[in-house]
């Protein structure tokens, strides 16, 4: 048995194998980070240098692709947080069970939906002929159409929507683990509903809401798609703009540069909110 | 603390159905002020749904809940003004001890420097006040059930609900946090509900037992009289009664009756009118049966011993009337009288003790 036991370590090699493939080509594209852009069919040529970094670290537009990148990720995962928020307890907690089902089975529609078919869905949704403009305008609400598409409004929308499966399913398993005799606790003590989740539930839930917000977070980063197609060439987040220099640019290095700064400042980022939520998570205990 | 100014708490035709299974049938139920009642009973009996109709946690489907006379069953649970301790302690984990016992009096908007006095009071009454601030995770069970209490009794409730409050302890544990669960609710003299399966627990802390099966009522009795004259035949299994007999009506008078166990009659006092012939079940536990020499001079039923087993506190035999099995104990102390297995002895029925059970 112990030599079975012993043996057992090797299972790994082959994703070893895998892993080491794939860092080395990481490692590779980083690398070519530090040259410059070479003939076409060649990843990059000349000496070493750091001018690709300058290039990224200096210009505005790069510093303001990044940084909003970032926001604009952390703002649309606290929503798709608020957003899942209920959503988690409905399922859970819903005395009707059907309620809950027909909920997890809209959300796993739209966890199993192509990228590119629900980015289509939003163009119609939020066109300004669109339906919700149509109805708004034919209601009378609004006077001319809101503007949802080529912007924030619409590329949050839209990424918020594709985050929000991520987001439920990881935080009901966090309500389900809640005792619901504890806020039954806090109501026999004199605590309204409301007192009642903001004092109790939340502070509960908070260590499941931070892995949740780290997780959506890391996956906003990376969106590609919908700011590519609702955005319009108007909003860009780095992985379009990576694309764009490896892709219609020809700029391997220039891109790996941009890929290296943004993925340390993901990290960071990352860090930092692990961070503040600890901080919080102390307070609040 | 001092004594609380105690409520009453009464139920009138309470029920609670769901869809078409009825939970809680017509219950009626009086707790008199400053006394503890149990609603005891295997697990769906409805004795949960009751405790969370008073605590407002479940929507009565008809009928009232009388706290002095006043209907509370539409208020909003945190306007009943009723503390409640649950099986799982249910103490809020990202507080402190000292923050969990003062949220109820934070709720009710009690001034900080009385807060501190009252919370410090209710932790010293469950000596715990080297505790106050150690969050729950870092208690015991049996600490954290102490925590739980004084959070429920520091806001001065009108009721106590005790649901299960043992249940999650080992043995030694809860038999101590019964006897400071007794005299903490007789010191403060407040009205309480407990809810148990527990049939020791029940008679340990309890003024008045509720024996509840399928949604009723079963039999409403102190403690001593529960456990000496159950009433129907649910209530002596539940209670662990083995010797429950069918039998006949041999032949009946105002005030007692004659059946019959195997062959021999046994006089059975009753203020049932039973006539003769009919059927009827009657109940004696082992403890009120004194096993005799055959040639005793006492009324009695003659049987034979079976096997015999000397457990802890008493002598426990198994016996034979006529291929009846009957149970009988003796305590098990030097001075009582040991037999043998297979030998004919007299079995004297405590006639007082001998129950007519109710259909």
């Amino acid at each position: 048995m112990a030599q079975t036991s012993d043996r057992s370590k090797y299972l790994i090699s082959p994703a070893l194998v895998i892993g080491l493939f794939i860092v080395a080509a990481y490692g590779y594209f980083a690398l070519s980070s530090f040259f410059a852009k070479g003939p076409p069919g060649t990843q990059f040529a000349g000496g070493p240098t750091f001018d690709n970094y300058w290039r990224v670290l200096s210009f505005g537009s790069n510093q303001e692709v990044l940084l909003s990148t970032l926001w604009a990720s952390f703002v649309i995962s606290v929503i798709t947080i608020g957003v899942a928020v209920p959503m988690a307890m409905v399922i859970v907690r819903a005395k009707r069970e059907w309620i809950g089902n027909l909920i997890m089975l809209a959300i796993a529609v739209t966890f199993l939906s192509g990228g590119v078919t629900r980015a289509y869905s939003w163009l119609i949704l939020l066109g300004n002929k669109g339906l919700i403009n149509l109805g708004l305008t034919s209601l009378g609400i609004v006077d001319a159409p809101i503007r949802f598409l080529y912007n924030w409004s619409g590329v949050g929308i839209s990424i918020a929507h594709y985050l929000l499966p991520f987001a439920v399913f990881t935080l009901i398993g966090a309500v389900r683990n809640l005792n619901p005799s504890v806020e039954e606790a806090a109501r026999s003590l004199g605590a309204s509903r409301t007192t009642t989740f903001w004092r109790i539930t939340m502070p509960m839930l908070l260590p499941g809401l931070m892995v949740t917000l780290v997780l959506v977070y890391s996956i906003a980063l990376a969106s590609f798609l919908f700011p590519m197609l609702l955005g319009g060439g108007k909003v860009r987040m780095i992985a379009n703009q990576i694309y764009d220099r490896m892709f219609v640019e020809y700029d391997i290095p220039y891109a790996a540069a941009t890929a290296v700064v943004f993925l340390i400042s993901a990290f960071v980022s990352i860090w930092l909110i692990s961070f503040v939520a600890k901080k919080i998570e102390k307070a609040v205990s | 603390m001092e004594t609380l100014k105690s409520s009453t708490l009464q139920l009138a035709q309470l029920t609670k159905t769901y869809h078409s299974f009825e939970a809680v049938r017509d219950l009626d139920l009086n707790v008199p002020s400053g006394s503890l009642l149990t609603l005891l009973g295997p697990s769906g009996c409805g004795k949960s749904t009751v405790l969370r109709m008073i605590a407002g946690f479940l929507n009565v489907t008809s009928g009232q809940i009388l706290v002095d006379g006043k209907d509370i069953s539409h208020v909003e649970p945190n306007f009943r003004d009723i503390g409640m301790v649950f099986q799982n302690y249910a103490l809020f984990p990202h507080m402190t001890v000292a923050s969990n016992v003062a949220f109820g009096l934070k709720m009710r908007r009690v001034p900080k420097e009385e807060q501190a006095v009252r919370v410090r009071e209710a932790l010293e009454m469950v000596q715990l006040t080297h505790l106050a601030d150690r969050h729950p995770s870092q208690l015991s069970g049996g600490q954290q059930q102490r925590v739980a209490l004084a959070r429920a009794v520091v806001i001065k409730p009108k009721l106590l609900l005790l649901d299960e409050p043992l249940g999650a302890l080992d043995r030694n544990l809860r038999e101590g946090l019964q006897a400071e669960l007794r005299d903490l609710q007789r010191q403060l003299g407040i009205t309480s509900i407990l809810v148990t399966h527990d049939q020791d627990e029940a008679l340990y802390l309890s003024d008045y037992i509720a024996v509840m099966n399928g949604g009723r009522i079963e039999q409403l009795d102190t403690p001593i009289a529960l456990y000496d004259r159950p009433q129907t035949e649910f209530v002596a299994r539940f209670l662990g009664v083995p010797n429950i007999f069918s039998s006949k009506v041999v032949s009946s008078t105002a005030n007692e009756v004659v059946i019959t166990l195997g062959n021999q009659p046994v006089v059975v006092p009753t203020n049932q009118n039973k006539p003769a012939g009919s059927e009827c079940k009657v109940s004696i536990r082992p403890s009120h049966i004194d096993v005799a020499r055959a040639e005793d001079p006492r009324q009695g039923i003659t049987a034979t011993i079976q096997s015999i087993h000397e457990l802890g506190e008493r002598i426990v035999y198994h016996c034979a009337i006529d291929g009846l099995k009957i149970e009988a104990n003796a305590p098990r102390i030097s001075s009582s009288e040991r037999f043998a297995t297979g030998q004919v002895v007299k079995l004297v029925l405590d006639p007082s003790h001998t129950i007519l059970l109710r259909d």
